[in-house]
C-alpha cells in the first residue's frame, strides 16, 4: 500500500503539488489522469524519489519512503517512461535484464528471464532478443519498455502516459497487454494518463487531478455517474464528444439496407474504420435487428445530417 | 620524382626508423593525452562550474604556437622524446576533453532518468549506459586529436626526438624539396592512416575496442622497454645539426674518439635541431659535443661580439674566449675548411677570363649577371658590403631562391652567384669559387663545442678531437657533402673513408 500525506512539491515560480493525500492499494491498477500541469507525473516520479517532496510524506508498505536506501527502494520498482527510452547502445535482451543486471543476477538467468518475458508479450525470443532497440516498431519498442520494468518482478510498476506516442492500434493492444499483465503479475501497477478513455478502460481506481489537486478519487463507473464537480463532469464530456461516431450510430440512425451477407466489420468500429473499409466496397455490420450493408452514401448522409443538426 | 625515389631507394632504412618514431612518438602522447583526458571529463561531467573552467585552461594551453611551447620546455626538461611528448599531450588533451565531455553531457535525458529510475549503480551507469553512449563522440574527440598530434610531430625534429620532420626540416635548411615531399606526404599519409584506424576502432564494441587499445598500449611499452635495455645512453653523445656536413663531422668524430679510446661508448645524433636547439641542449647536458661555425658563435650565441673580425684566427679567439667566460664551455680549435659566403663562377667562364679572386672581377664587372640569394643581395655582409669593399658594379644582380640559382648559372642565365663554400652544387655543377682576397665575408669554420665539464673529466678528448685542427679543406669538405647530398651515400661511410685515406685510423 502507497499513502501520500500532505505531500506538496513546490518549484520556484508555480506550486505542483498541494497538500496532497492519496491511497494506492496494494495490487490495484490506479490511475492518474488529468490534463497537463496536474501534477500527475510528479506525483508519479515521487514513488520512486525522482523527484522529492517539498513538504508531506509518502509511506509505502508503512514505512516512509526517506527511510528507504535509494537504491534498494527503486529495484523494487519498475519504471515505463512516456517514450520509452530503451538504451540505443544495448540489445533487447540487455535492456530487459539491465535491472536484473544491477541486481547481480547471474548472465544466464537474466537471459532466460527477458526471453521468457519476450514470449510473454508475442515477441519471438529467437528473432527479437538480440536485435537493437532502433530494429524494432514504436509498438514493438513499447512493449519492451513494459516487460523491461517487469524484469526483476517489483512489487510495483511506475507508467508514465507510456502510450501517448502510439497509434490507434497499437495502443489498444498495448492496453490490452497491460492489463492481462496485471492479472497475470498481480503487482501494484500506477499509470499516469490525460486520456480519460484510457483512464476508464484501465482503472481499477481513478484519481482525476487538476492543478495539483486531486479533484475525485473512484472506480471508473462512480466518476462517470457521480462526476464530484464541474471540473470532472467537463474532462468526460470534451473526451467524449471528441470520440468519433461509431458504425452503430450509424446503422441505428436508419442507414443501410438489410443483407444475409457474412458481416465484414465490428458494430463498435469508429466511422473512421467505417469510411476506410468502404473505399473496397460496401461494407455488412451486424446488428441485434440483423446484418446491414451500409454504402459510401450512407456515411455521407450520416455525416451531412448530423453536421445539420 | 625520380630524386624522390632515387632518396627512397638509398635511404629507405632510415625513413622507416623515422616513421616508427614518429608513430612512436605520436601513439605515446595520445594515449597519455586520454589517459589524462577522459578520466577528468568524467571527473568533471556533473561539475558544470569546474568544467567550463578546465575547458578554458585547455583552450588557452591550445593557442600556445608549438615552438614556443617546446622553448619553455627545454630549460625545464631538457630535449628530445620528453618534452615532445608533453607538447603534444598538452595539445590533444583539449579535443579529447572537450568532446568526452560534451558527449557525456548531451545524452539525452530520457536515458539517463531511466538509468536512475532503475537503480543502477553509478559504475554500472557510466559504463554500460553513458559512456557507450558518448562513445562516438568520444572516438572523434581522438580522431581530431591524432591528427593534430601526427602533423605537430614534425616540430619534434627540432629538439631532437626524430621523426618525419627530419626530413621536413633537413628539406628546408637544404633546399633539397624532394626530402620535404618525403616528410610532409608521409606525415599526412599516417594522418589518414591513423583516422581510418580510429574511426574502425570506434565501430567495435565498448569492450573489444578497450581490449584493442590495451594490446597497443603493452606493444608500445615493450618496445618502448626493449630499446631502453637495448640501447643504454650511456658514454658520449654527439650531436650535429641538420644537413650532410654536420653528419659527416660527428661521425668523424665518433670514428677519432672510438678508435683513440675504445673503452668509450659514442652515440651521433644526427639532424639533431637548429642552432639555439642545439646549444640549450648542450648547456642542459642533454647532448656532450657538437660541431659550431666561429661566425655564428659571435652572430647568435654569445652577447656583445657582434662585429665579428674578418681574420679567422681573430674570430676563433674571440668565440672561444666569450664561450668560456659567459657559459663555461670549452671551444676545441677549427678545422680548415671554411663554410662562408662565397662567390663562384663555372669553370669555362673562369679560364676564358682569368678569374681567379674577387678582385679579379672588376676588370669584367659589365659582363657580370649576378643571381643572388634575396638574403645576400640585402645584407650588409652579403653585396653591398662586397661592392663597397671591392669597388664592384655587376651589370645586373638578380635575386632568386638558393635553389633556382645554381641551376641558373648551370643553364647560363647569369654567370656568378653567391653560395656557401662547402655546397655540394660546386662539384656538381663544376664551379669555381673565387678568392676572397680582401676577406671581405665573415670566417666560418667549423669545430667541436663542449661543455668544460666534459673536458676536464675526459682531458684526453680534446688531443684527439685536436687532430683535425686546421686539417679537412674546403675542397675536402665540398667532395663530401657531394657525394653525401647528391650521390646520397651514407654519411658515416663517407667520414670513414676520408679518415682512413687521411691516415688517422692507423
Amino acid at each position: 500500500m502507497i499513502e501520500f500525506r500532505n505531500v506538496t512539491k513546490q518549484y520556484a515560480h508555480n506550486q505542483a503539488l498541494d497538500r496532497l493525500n492519496l491511497t494506492i492499494p496494494s495490487r490495484d491498477f490506479f490511475v492518474l489522469v488529468g490534463p497537463s500541469g496536474s501534477g500527475k507525473t510528479t506525483t508519479l516520479k515521487m514513488l520512486n524519489r525522482l523527484i522529492e517532496p517539498t513538504d508531506g510524506d509518502i509511506y509505502f508498505d508503512d514505512r516512509r519512503l526517506i527511510d528507504y536506501d535509494l537504491k534498494q527502494l527503486r529495484r523494487q520498482m519498475g519504471y515505463v517512461l512516456q517514450n520509452i527510452a530503451l538504451f540505443p547502445n544495448l540489445n533487447i535482451q540487455d535492456n530487459i535484464a539491465i535491472q536484473a543486471e544491477s541486481l547481480g543476477w547471474p548472465r544466464k538467468r537474466r537471459i532466460e528471464r527477458a526471453r521468457e518475458l519476450l514470449a510473454q508479450v508475442d515477441l519471438d525470443p529467437d528473432q527479437y532478443a538480440t536485435r537493437m532497440p532502433s530494429e524494432l516498431s514504436g509498438g514493438e519498442q513499447q512493449r519492451v519498455g513494459i516487460i523491461r520494468a517487469l524484469a526483476i518482478k517489483p512489487k510495483v510498476v511506475l507508467m508514465d502516459e507510456p502510450f501517448s506516442a502510439l497509434d490507434p492500434i497499437s495502443r489498444k493492444q498495448l492496453q490490452d497487454l497491460v492489463l492481462r499483465l496485471h492479472q497475470e503479475l498481480k503487482m501494484t501497477f500506477v499509470f499516469v494518463t490525460h486520456d480519460m478513455h484510457e483512464a476508464l478502460r484501465l482503472g481499477q481506481h481513478i484519481a482525476v487531478m487538476r492543478l495539483g489537486h486531486i479533484q475525485q478519487v473512484g472506480t471508473g463507473e462512480d466518476i462517470i455517474r457521480h462526476p464530484a464537480n464541474d471540473f470532472v463532469r467537463g474532462f468526460f464530456q470534451v473526451e467524449t464528444a471528441a470520440r468519433p461516431d461509431a458504425v452503430s450510430d450509424v446503422v441505428l440512425a436508419g442507414y443501410g439496407t438489410a443483407t444475409s451477407d457474412t458481416p465484414t466489420l465490428d458494430a463498435t468500429a469508429t466511422v473512421n474504420e467505417l469510411a476506410a473499409d468502404l473505399r473496397q466496397g460496401p461494407v455488412v455490420v451486424a446488428t441485434p435487428d440483423g446484418n446491414r450493408q451500409l454504402q459510401t452514401t450512407d456515411l455521407l448522409d450520416f455525416l451531412a445530417t448530423k453536421e445539420a443538426d | 620524382m625520380s630524386a624522390i625515389l632515387h632518396i627512397l631507394k638509398t635511404q629507405g632504412g632510415d625513413i622507416v626508423h623515422a616513421i616508427g618514431q614518429h608513430i612512436g612518438l605520436s601513439l605515446i602522447s595520445l594515449l597519455i593525452a586520454a589517459v589524462i583526458a577522459i578520466p577528468l571529463a568524467i571527473l568533471l561531467m556533473n561539475h558544470k562550474r569546474a568544467a567550463g573552467v578546465m575547458l578554458q585552461i585547455t583552450s588557452i594551453l591550445q593557442t600556445i604556437p608549438s615552438l614556443a611551447l617546446l622553448g619553455i620546455l627545454i630549460p625545464i626538461v631538457g630535449i628530445g622524446t620528453v618534452p615532445s611528448v608533453i607538447a603534444l599531450v598538452i595539445y590533444a588533451v583539449m579535443p579529447i576533453f572537450q568532446n568526452t565531455y560534451s558527449g557525456l553531457t548531451t545524452i539525452d535525458p530520457n536515458y539517463e532518468e531511466a538509468a536512475t529510475a532503475f537503480g543502477l549503480s553509478r559504475r554500472m551507469k557510466l559504463f554500460r549506459i553513458e559512456l557507450p553512449l558518448a562513445m562516438p563522440m568520444i572516438i572523434s574527440g581522438i580522431r581530431i586529436a591524432t591528427v593534430l598530434i601526427i602533423g605537430t610531430a614534425t616540430l619534434a625534429a627540432l629538439i631532437g626526438a626524430g621523426g618525419l620532420g627530419t626530413y621536413i626540416l633537413l628539406g628546408i635548411e637544404t633546399n633539397n624539396n624532394p626530402l620535404l615531399i618525403i616528410g610532409a606526404v608521409l606525415s599526412a599519409i599516417l594522418a589518414l592512416v591513423f583516422g581510418a584506424a580510429i574511426d574502425w576502432l570506434g565501430r567495435l564494441s565498448f569492450k573489444k575496442a578497450g581490449i584493442v587499445l590495451a594490446t597497443v598500449v603493452v606493444l608500445i611499452g615493450g618496445f618502448a622497454g626493449y630499446r631502453k635495455i637495448a640501447n643504454p645512453e650511456t658514454g658520449i653523445t654527439i650531436a650535429g645539426k641538420m644537413g650532410s656536413e654536420p653528419e659527416i663531422l660527428i661521425n668523424m668524430y665518433k670514428d677519432l674518439i672510438e678508435h683513440d679510446h675504445p673503452r668509450m661508448k659514442v652515440t651521433t645524433k644526427a639532424n639533431f635541431g637548429g642552432t639555439s636547439f642545439l646549444f640549450k641542449a648542450l648547456k642542459s647536458g642533454s647532448i656532450d659535443i657538437y660541431p659550431e661555425f666561429t661566425g655564428t658563435v659571435l652572430e647568435s650565441l654569445v652577447k656583445g661580439e657582434k662585429s665579428a673580425s674578418h681574420d679567422p684566427a681573430r674570430t676563433y679567439q674571440v668565440a672561444q674566449k666569450a664561450l668560456k667566460s659567459q657559459y663555461r664551455m670549452a671551444y676545441l680549435k677549427p678545422m680548415k675548411y671554411q663554410n662562408g659566403y662565397d662567390l663562384a663562377v663555372t669553370k669555362q667562364f673562369a679560364k676564358a677570363n682569368n678569374l681567379k679572386t674577387i678582385s679579379d672581377l672588376i676588370a669584367v664587372e659589365g659582363k657580370i649577371h649576378a643571381g643572388f640569394d634575396p638574403d645576400f643581395y640585402q645584407l650588409k655582409d652579403g653585396y653591398p658590403g662586397l661592392s663597397k669593399t671591392y669597388g664592384l658594379k655587376f651589370a645586373s644582380a638578380k635575386t632568386m631562391e638558393p635553389s633556382i640559382r645554381y641551376k641558373a648559372i648551370a643553364n647560363g642565365k647569369v654567370n656568378l652567384v653567391d653560395g656557401y663554400t662547402t655546397d655540394p652544387e660546386i662539384q656538381e655543377y663544376h664551379l669555381v669559387v673565387l678568392k676572397d682576397d680582401r676577406n671581405f665575408f665573415p670566417p666560418y669554420q667549423g669545430a667541436p663545442l663542449m661543455t668544460e665539464k666534459l673536458i676536464t673529466e675526459h682531458p684526453e678528448l680534446k688531443t684527439t678531437l685536436n687532430k683535425l685542427a686546421g686539417k679537412v679543406t674546403t675542397t675536402d669538405m665540398q667532395k663530401m657533402n657531394y657525394l653525401v647530398t647528391v650521390k646520397h651515400e651514407k654519411a658515416a661511410t663517407v667520414a670513414r673513408q676520408y679518415l682512413k685515406s687521411h691516415g688517422y685510423l692507423n
